[in-house]
């Protein structure tokens, strides 16, 4: 799995728009190929015969965008178009060497926020934890 | 079946549409907003039958239908129709599942350990009418451990297997499009076991629990103890156009493994489904459990519970009895009078010698 893009895929939506309107100035023409939303299919495999199969789709926003032969690309959950495509401009950003540090503390900054929300989430599970005592 | 082709309903059927509406009145995003916030176990289970998720799509479905959960269902189920398939994502393997809840009820020590995670298992149903009065009902806080507990958990078959008390699983390479789809293929038996879950996965709830429950109390081959239950977090792993993988996000989902001893090993069954439903994954998972070998027609045989957990199939079929049946009844009546005059007349046949 690609960490960046991990991510950017899971970044708060709100300051990663902020952020990629910032990098378009830089960025020069770029070619929309799509921007659109969809559905993903999503299987899983079974542990009690190792069959995959589908548990069912996931609403998405996909944004594919071209600069010459360099592909930005953003996929993210939920109906928002302005999300995916925010996503894509960072990732061509970085795939084009545009502002490449800037890029790289800003998802440094979200991927700590988001390490800090799964903490936060694991824990409150771990309050959870059975210690058991056999009698 | 026969139908009849009738006018005059028109206006009637228009006014019955907007007095089912009229009864909801206007609603708008907030509606929408306070649904999924509000009855999140609810959206869950909306997600799963309609193999579809998204928590805003599956409120406004419950917010626009009045929580009629058949037509909350069906309306997305339809949505999806519409929809591009951009994807299929990687297979999600149990051992990735960042983890909020993982009981085992075959082993105290499991690998990991035991978190019950959010449950309402132990807790006192007591109706909390003090809100109806004004109050507000203010949960405890959660008292967070100084430690987080481990995202991922081992699998407790995978250690079964180790350990010579199940076979393992085959390796199964299929991916992407060669994974069988139902929403792209029919349904036929004997069903392909990529079928079978799937159906399962977006069964109805109530329909699951009904068959697995009879299942449960006897009117099966297999009586379940549940091995693994666990409610999750799944990644949905995409392909950036350059070849790249990557996590587009998070879903909640709910397995759950069921076993019972099988001659020397044990028997597993599986089932899993979108959003946190463990009532409708342990119901799947013994009818998992139980369908090989099951008798035809019975509760446990694969064909019987497929088609009878289809939730948009078997309400369709049930509420499409609504639905004008006058040739049909009248050709009954036709038959029944037919009957009734061949029985008179045979009747006055019988009495004539004695005239």
């Amino acid at each position: 799995m690609d960490d960046t893009l991990d991510t950017l895929a899971r970044a708060d939506g709100a300051r990663l728009k902020a952020f990629a309107e910032t990098l378009i100035p830089d960025l020069g023409a770029i070619e929309v190929v799509e921007s659109r939303s969809g559905l993903v299919m999503l299987p899983i495999r079974d542990t009690a015969a190792g069959v995959a199969f589908h548990l069912g789709e996931v609403l998405m926003s996909e944004a594919h965008i071209r600069k010459g032969d360099v592909s930005g690309y953003g996929m993210r959950r939920g109906h928002d178009l302005e999300a995916s495509m925010a996503m894509a401009l960072v990732d061509l950003a970085m795939a084009t060497d545009v502002r490449l540090s800037e890029c790289r503390a800003f998802c440094d900054a979200q991927a700590e926020a988001l390490q800090k929300a799964d903490d936060d989430v694991l824990r409150r599970v771990e309050a959870t934890r059975v210690n058991m005592e056999t009698f | 079946m026969a139908y009849v082709a009738t006018r005059g309903g028109e206006r009637a059927i228009e006014q019955s549409e907007r007095l089912f509406r009229e009864d909801m009145g206007p609603f708008d995003r907030k509606r929408v907003d306070e649904v999924k916030q509000g009855l999140p176990y609810l959206i869950d289970r909306v997600m799963g039958e309609a193999s579809l998720y998204d928590e805003d799509l599956a409120a406004l479905a419950l917010a626009q239908t009045g929580g009629e959960l058949y037509e909350a269902v069906l309306l997305l189920r339809a949505w999806r129709t519409t929809q591009p398939r951009l994807q299929v994502a990687a297979p999600i393997e149990q051992d990735s599942l960042f983890t909020h809840r993982r009981i085992s009820a075959a082993f105290k020590d499991i690998p990991g350990g035991q978190v019950l995670g959010p449950t309402l298992d132990y807790a006192h149903r007591i109706l909390a009418t003090d809100v109806l009065q004004g109050e507000t009902y203010s949960p405890e806080p959660v008292e967070p451990a100084a430690n987080p507990s481990p995202a991922y958990q081992p699998s407790v078959s995978a250690w079964q297997a180790e350990n010579d008390l199940l076979d393992p699983p085959a390796d199964d390479p299929t991916k992407g499009n060669e994974i069988p789809d139902l929403t792209r293929e029919p349904l036929l038996f004997p069903a392909k076991r990529a079928h079978t879950l799937q159906s399962l996965a977006r069964a109805e709830t109530g329909g699951v629990l009904a068959l697995g429950y009879a299942a449960m109390r006897g009117y099966g081959q297999a009586h379940p103890t549940v091995n693994e239950l666990r409610l999750a977090e799944a990644e949905i792993a995409v392909t950036h156009p350059d070849g790249r993988q990557f996590s587009a996000g998070r879903v909640k989902v709910s397995q759950a493994e069921v076993v019972d001893k099988k001659g020397e090993k044990l028997g597993i069954g599986y089932a899993a489904t979108f959003g946190w439903n463990e009532v409708k994954c342990i119901a799947a998972a013994t009818l998992d459990l139980n369908s090989p070998g099951a008798e035809k027609g019975s509760a446990t045989e694969e064909e019987f519970f497929l088609y009878h957990t289809e939730g948009v199939e078997s309400s369709g079929f049930c509420i499409h009895f609504k639905l004008p049946h006058y040739v049909t009844f009248q050709s009954s009546l036709d038959a029944m009078r037919d009957a009734k005059a061949k029985k008179a007349a045979g009747a006055a046949k019988q009495q004539e010698p004695a005239e």
